[in-house]
């Protein structure tokens, strides 16, 4: 239960395309993040999916029977949303029965899903409340909590950490995790965030301009970003992104200086900051323009030859001024090179 | 008590007043005297008698002359107080003519004294006329244009909520072609008097037989664009997220409605209560043309009954409008708090 499928979905508003023809397949019990920059549709696309808005083009599977027409309380989600849309003038546990009371469920039974999923999240004691008396973690409960008591196929979450606060958002990016792990349900997470995205995910789906860019596992997309877009969104810092041309003797940047890497085609050499280590007989030069010493690992930011930027993440605190000249060095295995058509040079 | 002193000895700040706490207090007594002047002088003339409304100069409490009973006399006689060469006496006046009193004294009935009224007052005490207030229930209809006027209110106030909260849903949580045009077709009824439309309004209420029918008052107020454009200026605050929770919640349009939106706009739906209660309780010209037989008149057009062309009983006037004022003054009084509590904010965030 909960194998949702998308077939080429496309949605324009007027003359404004926003999703230009997703295919993606949710496994059963799998936890699937959407992430990618504001706009890019991934909203949208959840919202298709819960069934509040109608694809242009395009059909939606859940379990193998075709929904598309269907409306969005006949196809057994669950949504969160990112207001939480708790009902203000209901108390937690009217608020939880609410959906429940519209299938004509025995009393009994409802109120034994709400004391269990309440006992779940730990909000028994808030059950008499309205939201309103409810801090932004109670609220963020509640609504999952509403999720649950319906026992769907899937659940939607559309950016529900991002009205909490750093610290309550780290620990509920745990107990979302581990409430997937318990119910086994499968679960399409919506983040801009890309931590939330990598922490939690079974698979990212990578989105942007309405058009997916790759999905994989979070440590695939880390690993092997299938272009430059994916390569530069995932990962903090962000990837450097060294435009050159590749030779016979390896990989020439555009300021002259050749990195011993194999090549072919590449026009785009991106090498990630976490990657780059301090060596006296490096090929890299730079200069450094700015040290973020951050205790454990210090940042630096410097200007290659040739003006393009470089970005380097060394552990501890190096004893690095700026202005200073250093050269880097690298293990080639680590390069990720990318054609013209921003896409991953084979290699 | 006390708390009263305090509030009327409140100051800027300071040991001693300050010219500004003085200007302020004759400020907000002008006010009060503006505000509450005419309704207090309404309702302490509505218990004086007719002679006493006709008086010159006017008192501001109702009196009412003192009578007494007198030995071989059938009726209670009034009493003057009398003053001439042989004293000041209260005496009993038995008759009248011209510029002679024919008097008594209660004391010695045997005697009739010749006065003149140059030399009487009457002699009167602070009194209340009920009659006023009971006549129009007791001896006129004003009990069932009462129960007329609550029916009309009542009702159509119930109809006024109802209708314009679902064309107000209609048009601010629907998204359909010309729905900008419906609203602005809507406020534009506003700028209509009612007095263009009086003529082919009564023609379609006579058309379907709801002349001298309550339901020919109640029905074609009911419709009001104020009460549209407030709840959907209300509900357009609501949260299109919580309609779509509740959709994924199984509700039906009828239950989001009912259910989600309708309690939200609680502090709004208020607001239109009131100003419905008002305009229905007062409503004067509309009733008058459709009501003409007695049975049927609300208040207003059976107060009018007493403002005739030759004649205005001013004392049941006065009295009735009291009465009419009441419930106005009652909603204001209990409603006035979900007022301010719905500008206050409706509790979402």
């Amino acid at each position: 239960m909960g194998r949702i499928v998308l077939k080429d979905i496309r949605k324009t508003y007027g003359a404004v395309d926003v999703l230009k023809g997703i295919d993606l397949e949710v496994a059963e019990g799998e936890l699937v993040v959407f992430v990618g920059p504001s706009g890019c549709g991934k909203s949208t696309l959840l919202r298709m999916i819960a069934g509040l808005d109608r694809p242009t083009t395009g059909t939606i599977e859940i379990d193998g029977v075709d929904v598309t027409a269907r409306g969005a309380a006949d196809r057994g989600l669950a949504m969160v949303f990112q207001s939480y849309a708790l009902y203000p003038h209901m108390t937690v546990r009217a608020n939880m029965a609410f959906g429940l009371q519209n299938t004509k469920m025995a009393k009994a039974e409802i109120d034994a899903r709400i004391a269990e999923a309440a006992r779940m999240l730990e909000i028994e004691p808030l059950l008499d409340r309205r939201p309103g008396q409810l801090s932004g973690g109670q609220r963020q409960r509640v609504a999952i909590g509403r999720a649950i008591v319906r026992r769907p196929t899937a659940f939607l979450l559309d950016e529900p950490l991002s009205n909490l606060d750093a610290e309550l958002r780290v620990s509920m990016r745990a107990e979302l995790s581990a409430l997937h792990d318990r119910l086994g349900a499968t679960m399409i997470h919506v983040t801009h965030d890309q931590v939330e995205a990598m922490t939690m995910a079974d698979r990212i789906v990578v989105l942007r301009a309405g058009k997916v860019e790759q999905v994989d596992t979070p440590l695939g997309l880390y690993n092997r970003p299938a272009n430059l877009f994916v390569a530069g969104f995932i990962g903090a810092p962000g990837m450097n992104l060294w435009a050159g041309r590749a030779g016979a003797s390896g990989f020439t940047l555009d300021g002259g200086q050749v990195l011993p890497v194999a090549a072919q085609g590449a026009t785009t050499l991106g090498l990630r900051p976490q990657h780059l280590r301090l060596d006296p007989a490096g090929p890299l030069v730079a200069q450094v323009t700015l040290v973020e010493a951050l205790g454990a690992e210090s940042v630096i930011h410097a200007d290659l030859a040739g003006g393009q930027k470089l970005l380097a993440v060394l552990p501890g605190q190096p004893d690095l001024a700026r202005g200073a000249s250093v050269r880097f060095g690298f293990d080639p295995g680590h390069a990720h090179l990318f054609g013209a058509d921003g896409l991953r040079a084979a290699a | 008590m006390s708390a009263v002193g305090t509030f009327l000895t409140r100051r800027r700040g300071g040991d001693r007043w300050d010219w500004t706490d003085i200007v302020t207090f004759l400020w907000l007594g002008a006010g009060v005297f503006i505000m509450f002047g005419p309704a207090l002088w309404l309702v302490l003339s509505s218990f004086k008698s007719p002679a006493q409304l006709s008086e010159f100069p006017p008192t501001l409490l109702p009196y009412e002359a003192r009578t007494a009973v007198v030995e071989g006399y059938d009726k209670p006689l009034p009493l003057f107080v009398v003053t001439d060469d042989s004293g000041t006496r209260t005496l009993a006046e038995v008759r009248r003519v011209g510029t002679i009193a024919q008097m008594v004294d209660p004391e010695n009935p045997a005697t009739m004294e010749r006065i003149n009224i140059a030399n009487r007052t009457p002699d009167r005490a602070v009194g209340f006329s009920w009659g006023n207030y009971l006549d129009p229930f007791l001896r006129f209809d004003f009990l069932k244009y009462t129960q007329n006027s609550i029916f009309v209110t009542g009702v159509a106030t119930l109809i006024t909520l109802l209708t314009n909260s679902m064309a107000a849903f209609a048009l601010s949580k629907y998204d359909f072609r010309g729905r900008n045009t419906v609203v602005v077709l809507i406020i534009a009824t506003l700028m209509i008097p009612l007095s263009v439309i009086l003529v082919p309004l009564y023609s379609i209420v006579s058309g379907v037989g709801l002349i001298n029918s309550l339901w020919g008052v109640i029905l074609p107020t009911v419709a009001t664009p104020t009460g549209v454009f407030l709840l959907r200026q209300y509900m357009l605050t609501i949260p299109d997220e919580l309609l779509e929770a509740a959709r994924m919640d199984h509700a039906s349009e009828w239950q989001i409605y009912w259910r989600i939106v309708l309690p939200l706009t609680a502090p709004a739906l208020a607001v239109l209560a009131i100003f419905s209660v008002v305009w229905r309780w007062n409503d004067f010209l509309w009733p008058l043309i459709v009501l003409s037989r007695q049975e049927v008149y609300t208040l207003q057009v059976g107060l009018n009954a007493y403002a005739g062309e030759l004649n205005v009983q001013w004392h049941y006037l006065l009295a009735m409008t009291v009465i009419t004022m009441i419930p106005v003054v009652l909603v204001f009084v209990f409603l006035q708090r979900f007022i301010t509590a719905g500008i206050a904010g409706t509790g979402l965030k």
